[in-house]
């Protein structure tokens, strides 16, 4: 039985979901705010998530940023050294689809080289006669990316928990697939 | 000089930052290089060593992997807390080897030492062995 730690970063446009969506999460879905109260600067959650046929677990401390420009230099100085990545658009807004790609860029910066496993979250998906972004689309430039994509509805509380547990089995596995090449190595 | 192994002459690992029951933190100590402690995510990570006694040491032995930045501290007292700092140090990284790594702590004795990896080259960092030299 093992636990595991990941600091993971949530970060996408302004307005997107983000709050909402790891609020659903953390509170097991009881909870969804229809007013939109901007996050300001970095808001810390913590929530451990049993990994599925083992008694491992991982503790996520989801770090969710603000996503307005004027306020993220200040959350960049909480990024260093991330173990998950968590970029969300909302699907009804094309343009914070289109940003995704600058988010990638600038988070990257942080990862000092390392292999970070990530999800892409397209939110809002009960809107679905305002939908800008397809899915297909959404996949395909996950994929590029090396992330895995997700649609979720924080409001109808569709899916929200899919990206985080998610992450936490591609830590999980990362921490298992390090065990074995450890125990592989030679001497110094 | 042959360093022998620590738990023999009575030292323990008094607290870790992380732990996998199939990689105990007594692996640090056991002599062995096969067996290891691993930390389980996220930075700093530390462990500390309690010695029987106050023991003199001027180098500490360290087979790691993929540790990048390592800081050593110490006190005299009995109980774990109110560490002064000794030394710090940026390891090299050893792609499929471990890093061995020989580190001077300037002589005085020490009855705790606490090591403090504020950094790795991956997600999680392991410790094959700690030995010293008096
Ligand atoms: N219809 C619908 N509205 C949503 C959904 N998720 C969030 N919202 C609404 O979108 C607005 C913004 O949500 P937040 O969670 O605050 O967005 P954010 O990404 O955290 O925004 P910043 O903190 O400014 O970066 C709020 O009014 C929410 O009620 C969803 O799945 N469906
Ligand atoms: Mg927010």
């Amino acid at each position: 039985m093992v636990k595991l730690r990941a600091k993971c970063l949530l970060f996408g446009d302004a307005a997107v979901g983000k709050s909402s969506l790891s609020h659903v999460f953390y509170r097991d879905g009881n909870l969804f705010q229809k007013n939109y109260s901007m996050t300001t600067g970095v808001e810390l959650l913590m929530k451990s998530v049993t990994i599925p046929e083992s008694s491992d677990s991982v503790e996520l401390y989801i770090l969710d940023s603000a996503g307005k420009e004027a306020l993220l230099e200040s959350c960049e100085k909480m990024w260093g050294e991330p173990s998950l990545l968590c970029l969300v658009f909302d699907l009804t807004n094309e343009q914070s689809f289109a940003n995704c790609s600058r988010w990638m860029e600038r988070v990257q910066a942080h990862c000092q080289g390392l292999h970070v496993p990530g999800v892409l979250v397209g939110n809002k998906l009960d809107l679905s006669d305002r939908r800008e972004v397809q899915e297909s689309e959404a996949k395909e430039w996950a994929q590029s990316q090396g992330l895995e994509y997700h649609e979720t509805s924080a409001k109808e509380m569709i899916n929200c928990d899919a990206p985080f547990l998610t992450l936490a089995r591609a830590f999980h596995a990362l921490y298992q697939e390090r065990c074995e090449t450890i125990q592989n190595l030679g001497p110094g | 000089m042959i360093d022998s192994s620590l738990s023999s002459l009575g030292a323990k690992v008094v607290l870790t930052s992380s732990s996998d029951q199939n990689h105990p933190s007594e692996n640090i100590i056991d002599g062995n290089t096969e067996t290891f402690w691993i930390s389980t995510g996220m930075f700093p990570q530390e462990f500390i060593i309690r010695f029987a006694e106050p023991t003199q040491i001027s180098t500490v032995t360290m087979d790691t992997y993929n540790v990048k930045h390592l800081k050593i501290e110490k006190n005299t007292s009995q109980s774990a807390s109110q560490f002064e700092f000794v030394t710090e140090k940026e390891l090299d990284c050893t792609e499929g080897r471990l890093q061995s790594n020989a580190i001077s702590l300037n002589g005085g004795s020490a009855t705790h030492l606490r090591f403090i990896i504020t950094l790795g080259y991956d997600h999680f960092v392991s410790v094959h062995r700690v030995s010293f030299r008096n």
